[in-house]
């Protein structure tokens, strides 16, 4: 029977009265610890994704577009580009690495991407199992996508066109066999699955032929025999080659003078557009910086209300207990051991709602997490406490113990006398 | 056990209270007779060291209660002293047992469970520790007040009007608890009342 334990019982004795005091609190909690730890994860998500990538090759369109489809893969893409175009960067002086990449199918919603094994390696990707794709058709799939989609090693699947799940375009006669299954990353790579270059062109060859460019049913002898050539003659396959084309290509910078030079160039003189991840990401958060500021803004008004509605609670709660107050004074309390009760009871009420509110900011936090997943892939991590949501627990505290020293003056003018005589 | 000497108290601008010099043993009980509206509550007040006293002394065992300074009376009152008062004043949010364990804590830490439940048993509260004080009857109440005056062993206790709303036999049956349960906890007891009834009952009276 010590002070905290009387201060917790107060505390709960009115729960109608708990629960109004703590509102305002809680929502604001939840507000500031869910809209941190969202910004926080996705920034973080979106700096290790674009991390591998310094500058973006695709067709003209919205830089910003470009980047999202091609290096996030949550948008779809500016256009294709041709192959023998893209190729004229790859060797350029300044630059390290690039990377073709290709899609526009989808399994189940999952993204299908046609690269090359560099792409991997930009990751930092591994295999948990199996091995890297070695000729078209094999698929290597990245780890959420593989616990998402329940594929093993030896499955086959079949893509659908386009980059929903809910497309009902399937490439029926090329299926995938999944060959290798990727380690957990943490970057988009765990949410693709992964094969070569070739099999995307051979899939959408194949469409193009019978849809478009051989209705007839004559023709289908015709279309053997270019087969038949294509393989034969070399100027042909060279002819193939400049129709070839990808979606976009991922470079990765030699030198820093490219990072000058290169997009103004490509810009200028090519049909293609050059987009920089990084300024394009930093771009998008500063819109977005202005939504998350506000509602940050908007949270910490909320809290100063709650820390005037807790004051509120407590003044009201001393007046009605004027009369246990004088009884406890009678039992030997001083008026710093009341103080202390009623200090305790507000720091149990901000703590009670800080904890409810962060609890509820988790709650939000996994409700997002799982809306991220269905539309773009992106889990979110539900994490413990971090630092700044202990110096927001600790702010939270000091607006308490304001509210109670603010509220508790009448402690020190308590008449033991007059009080226990009133009726 | 309490002496007082030429104790006076003036509420500010209002009448003014002489009080007669109180001279009480270790052991003995004593009770204070007087009509309403003679400053009976005021002399309970000034003789617990709940209000100060505007002259004159008070020593409470061999302590001068009028000497001590604001913090010292609150630790000395809460140890030696124990109250009941006309108005029952409880914790409403906790229940009879911890009510009681409340009173024993401070200011002495003392746990001593077996004394509650014996407490209890001898009030008639033994199934009503649990319930919370707002759920109790009026007597029920009235009991758990001398329950919680004589809990902590106080080495005086100072009941104000305790018998003022009861009937003859009840009357009788509160006095004799009070007496008995200031017996067992060795403290002197001292009734502040009007009620002619209980007079019958102490050989060491003053009217005042």
């Amino acid at each position: 029977m010590n002070l905290i334990y009387l201060a917790y019982r107060n505390m709960i004795s009115k729960p109608l009265n708990l629960v109004l005091s703590l509102l305002l609190l809680v929502l604001s909690v939840t507000l500031v610890t869910f809209i941190l730890q969202l910004s926080k994860q996705l920034n973080g998500q979106i700096d290790k994704n674009i991390d591998p990538i310094d500058m973006v090759v695709g067709a003209k369109g919205s830089p910003l577009q470009l980047v999202l489809s091609s290096v996030l893969h949550i948008d779809v893409p500016t256009g294709n580009i041709k192959l023998d175009e893209a190729n004229s960067i790859k060797n350029h002086p300044f630059v390290g690495s690039a990377i073709p990449v290709s899609y526009g199918d989808n399994y189940k919603g999952y993204r299908i991407l046609g690269t090359e094994f560099a792409y991997f390696e930009s990751y930092g990707a591994v295999l948990q199992g199996g091995r890297y794709f070695e000729k078209s058709f094999e698929a290597v799939v990245g780890s959420s996508a593989a616990k998402k989609l329940g594929l093993k090693i030896g499955d086959v699947f079949t893509s659908s066109h386009g980059l929903l799940a809910s497309s009902t375009d399937v490439h029926e006669d090329h299926p995938y066999t999944v060959v290798g299954l990727l380690e957990p990353t943490g970057t988009v790579i765990d949410q693709l699955l992964i094969c070569n270059l070739e099999s995307i062109w051979d899939a959408h060859a194949h469409v193009d032929e019978n849809h478009e460019e051989h209705p007839g049913e004559e023709h289908d002898h015709d279309h053997g025999d270019e087969e038949h050539d294509h393989e034969s003659h070399g100027d042909e396959v060279d002819d193939h080659d400049k129709e070839l084309e990808i979606t976009s290509l991922l470079v990765k910078f030699k030198s820093p003078l490219g990072l000058v030079q290169l997009p103004r160039f490509i810009n200028e003189n090519t049909n293609m557009q050059a987009a920089l991840p990084g300024f394009e990401i930093q771009r998008l958060m500063g819109l977005l910086g202005t939504g998350v500021t506000t509602i940050n803004g908007i949270a910490i008004a909320i809290l100063l209300v709650s820390g005037f509605s807790i004051f509120i609670s407590l003044l009201k709660t001393i007046r009605e207990r004027r009369q246990e107050l004088a009884l406890l004074r009678t039992y030997g309390l001083g008026t710093q051991k009341l103080l202390r009760l009623v200090l305790f009871e507000g720091l149990l009420l901000a703590f009670l709602g800080f904890l409810f509110g962060w609890l509820l900011g988790r709650l939000a936090l996994i409700g997002a997490s799982s809306y991220l997943e269905s539309g773009y892939g992106y889990v979110l991590q539900i994490k413990g406490p971090d630092l700044v949501e202990f110096l927001f627990l600790g702010v939270t505290l000091l607006i308490a113990i304001v509210a109670v020293l603010l509220a508790s003056t009448s402690i020190f003018k308590l008449n033991i006398s007059k009080t226990l005589a009133d009726v | 056990m309490v002496k007082t000497v030429g104790l006076n108290f003036a509420y500010p601008g209002e009448q003014s209270f002489n009080f007669p010099d109180i001279d009480l043993v270790p052991g003995e009980h004593l009770l204070l007779l007087g009509p309403s509206g003679i400053g009976k509550t005021t002399l309970l007040h000034l003789l617990s060291g709940i209000l100060p006293a505007s002259a004159g002394k008070i020593v409470i065992d061999t302590t001068e209660i009028t000497a001590l300074d604001r913090k010292s009376l609150d630790k000395f009152r809460g140890a030696n002293v124990g109250l009941i008062f006309q108005q029952y004043h409880f914790i409403k949010s906790l229940n009879v047992d911890e009510n009681l364990q409340l009173r024993q804590h401070f200011p002495k830490k003392i746990k001593d469970k077996e004394r509650r439940y014996r407490l209890a048993e001898r009030l008639g509260l033994s199934g009503q520790l649990k319930k919370k004080v707002s759920q109790l009857s009026q007597g029920q109440q009235q009991r758990l007040a001398i329950a919680q005056g004589v809990i902590h062993q106080p080495k005086v206790v100072f009941a104000d009007e305790p018998t003022s709303n009861l009937d003859d036999t009840n009357c009788d049956n509160v006095v004799q608890l009070l007496k008995d349960e200031a017996d067992i906890s060795k403290s002197s007891l001292v009734i502040i009342t009007h009620d002619q009834r209980v007079s019958q009952h102490f050989s060491n009276q003053i009217v005042l």
